[in-house]
């Protein structure tokens, strides 16, 4: 595996590391999760050029737009948790309420 | 060539000439009423003279003059059928209607409106020869709805008062129920025998005459209230008292049991709808005798006289003897009509008392009401050679001696027997004993008005049945031979009904009070009838009607049966199954250890 890889897959892992373990703020472990978003589409994108694999270079735009998706959803979430006790602490949600 | 046609239109129409007048407005001025009655007297007397070159000739006649319209094989066009039944019955609806006309000149003195009142009276004697007179269904439904609609503008005539508001759309609708069955035999007689003229409908003497008679059979009992469709003549008293006296007790609710006269050509060959006629009227005129025992009303006692009458005339229809249904109309216009106007006189004298728990002692107060309303219960009853006689009794030996339905003539003598009973109950309640009404009272009989009008159908309450039953041609001959027990049948039964219900009344002079037996409450609330079917098949219909609008389609099938029911599914299971506690760091911690374990266990495994 080439260098680039390894520096693309060590950002992958230390986002992803980021996201399990986080303080306090359920912020922080989404903007991880943009990380991670981040660089399985630099990663995706690097490989199908180096390959010429051209037929798949819709990969990375469509892994982009679900991404943006499931942003959208977290981002909602948030607010409502912020709406409901004005900070994002995960201690907060300790009330399973259906 | 004589002057029978033209005599019979002449005195039809001489009655339209008050509808005519108010084009000049004549109609405005107060001796408008005596114009009425004196027309309809001329017309009486002018249509006794084609009544009486009838009798002495046996002619019969067809006016067809105006041809309306032509509607592709179907002819229509204005005929009058002068016949045997029409014939007689016009002067004897003209008499009683003069009379009544005399009587509301009394009886509506102080209404404000009482040329309205005439107008309304004569536009449904209009209708009503319209009726008797028509040789096509068309224009015997002309008039059908005509006196239908007369009769809801004069049950309502007290408009502001609830009670008769509601019994006027009660007639209508019980009417209109008839009026499907009446339509059902006009659509099968159109595609069937391609006319609704009379004469070809008898001459082509269609085979299966079920569906059109049953029709027919459903018309007769929305409009002359048999059991099923019969609450709304109790309730049609809210009307005042002459229109009670000439719509539902003479003219109006005879006009069902006069189209199945009218179609008696066909209702001989078909012995299904005979027996199921003779079921019905049997019913009507038993339960509505058991319901007459117990009201308190006199003029409720007096409806359900009529209604009694009017199932035996059903009866002897479904006996196949429908001359003397005729006949029993005739006599009976007599002695009803002026049953009522004796009620009439009696309320107004005790200042509007209908109850005759509040009547009483006016045997002595009110000689001419006295004997009238004694001559008319004794008409009723069948009195041995009174009016009624001639008619009722002859149906009950008719009956007697026809192979007939047992159950049928076990309910009609029980039902003559009952008539005597309620007709006691009156006399005794109005007439005998203490009086029981206020001691200021206004008990006044002079009034010419009054006394001519009840002496003129007194006269015929007496004469009448003898007069008609003489002069009239012999049409089915009735049964001469019969035991002697079968022949007094019906007067025995009647003064078993006189002893008994007299016996009775005087002992409660010294009964005490109890509570009402469950048969008392059964009669009194009418069998329960209106209170049930008023209530229970509308709160159906509607509530039926309104679930499977709103709730089948939109509710249920849009919104319950996918989306609610997988979200409410969810939220149960997941409350149900879920132990979780919201540690979500943990969680991830976890997640995040084992992912590191198994990466190095997989790639140091070698």
């Amino acid at each position: 595996m080439s260098l680039a890889h390894i520096n693309i897959f060590l950002a992958f892992t230390v986002s992803l590391v980021g996201l399990l373990m986080y303080r306090s703020h359920l912020m922080s472990s989404l903007l991880c999760l943009e990380g991670m978003m981040l660089s399985l589409f630099v990663m995706a994108t690097m490989v199908v050029l180096n390959t010429h694999f051209t037929l798949a270079s819709m990969m990375p735009i469509i892994l982009l737009v679900f991404a943006a998706c499931e942003r959208a959803l977290g981002l909602s979430l948030l607010v409502m948790v912020s709406n409901t006790y004005g900070v994002d602490h995960v201690q907060n949600l300790n009330l399973l309420q259906c | 060539m004589n002057m029978f046609s033209s005599l019979m239109l002449a005195s039809l129409s001489v009655l339209t000439l008050p509808i005519m007048s108010s084009i000049l407005n004549t109609h405005k001025n107060s001796t408008y009423p005596h114009h009425v009655k004196n027309i309809i007297s001329y017309a009486f007397i002018t249509s006794l003279i084609p009544t009486m070159m009838f009798i002495h000739s046996g002619q019969e006649t067809i006016i067809s003059n105006w041809h309306w319209m032509t509607i592709q094989t179907l002819k229509l066009s204005l005929s009058f059928k002068l016949d045997y039944f029409s014939m007689i019955f016009v002067p004897v609806a003209l008499f009683v209607t003069w009379s009544i006309m005399e009587f509301s000149l009394w009886y509506m003195h102080s209404d404000p409106y009482i040329t309205r009142f005439f107008k309304y009276l004569l536009t449904f004697l209009i209708t009503m020869m319209i009726l008797v007179t028509a040789n096509n269904l068309f224009q015997l439904f002309i008039g059908w709805e005509g006196v239908g609609i007369m009769s809801f503008l004069l049950i309502g005539w007290w408009y502001g008062r609830t009670d008769a508001n509601t019994a006027a759309l009660q007639a209508i609708l019980y009417n209109r129920i008839g009026d499907i069955g009446f339509i059902m035999a006009m659509a099968w007689f159109l595609f069937n025998t391609n006319t609704w003229d009379l004469q070809q409908i008898f001459m082509l003497d269609p085979n299966l005459t079920n569906l059109p008679l049953l029709g027919l059979l459903l018309a007769a009992t929305g409009k002359s209230a048999q059991f099923g469709l019969h609450p709304w003549l109790p309730s049609a008293m809210e009307g005042p008292t002459p229109v009670s006296a000439l719509l539902h007790s003479s003219t109006m609710v005879v006009a069902g049991v006069f189209l199945l006269i009218r179609f008696h050509p066909l209702m001989e060959n078909n012995k299904t709808i005979q027996s199921l006629t003779l079921c019905l009227g049997a019913i009507t005129t038993l339960f509505t005798a058991i319901c007459a025992l117990t009201q308190n009303d006199i003029k409720k006692i007096i409806a359900f006289s009529t209604s009694s009458q009017l199932g035996l005339m059903i009866v002897t229809i479904g006996i196949n003897q429908p001359y003397l249904a005729f006949l029993h109309i005739c006599t009976h216009a007599f002695f009803k009509a002026m049953l009522f106007m004796c009620s009439g006189s009696i309320i107004h004298s005790l200042n509007d008392e209908q109850d005759i728990r509040k009547m009483g002692g006016l045997f002595n107060a009110m000689p001419f009401t006295t004997t009238s309303l004694i001559i008319g219960s004794l008409a009723l009853t069948g009195m041995p050679f009174l009016t009624g006689f001639y008619s009722k009794d002859l149906i009950i030996e008719t009956a007697n001696t026809s192979y007939t339905n047992a159950w049928a003539l076990l309910m009609t003598l029980i039902a003559t027997s009952l008539t005597a009973v309620y007709s006691t109950r009156i006399i005794f309640f109005a007439l005998l004993g203490q009086p029981r009404f206020l001691p200021l009272t206004t008990i006044n009989e002079n009034n010419p008005f009054l006394i001519n009008s009840i002496k003129r159908l007194l006269i015929g309450s007496i004469f009448a049945g003898f007069f008609i039953s003489n002069n009239i041609y012999p049409t089915t001959i009735p049964e001469m031979t019969m035991p002697i027990y079968m022949k007094l049948t019906a007067l025995t039964v009647t003064i078993l009904g006189f002893t008994l219900a007299l016996e009775l009344s005087l002992i409660t002079h010294n009964l005490k009070p109890e509570h009402p037996t469950n048969m008392f409450k059964f009669s009194n609330l009418l069998g329960y009838y209106p209170t049930i079917m008023h209530r229970l098949p509308p709160l159906a219909n509607l509530s039926m009607s309104q679930k499977s609008a709103s709730l089948l389609l939109d509710s249920i099938w849009l919104e319950n049966i996918l989306p609610k029911s997988i979200s409410q599914f969810q939220m149960k299971t997941s409350i149900l199954i879920s132990t979780q506690k919201g540690q979500i760091k943990l969680y991830f911690l976890s997640f995040l250890i084992t992912l590191t374990l198994s990466m190095l266990l997989f790639n140091l495994h070698e």
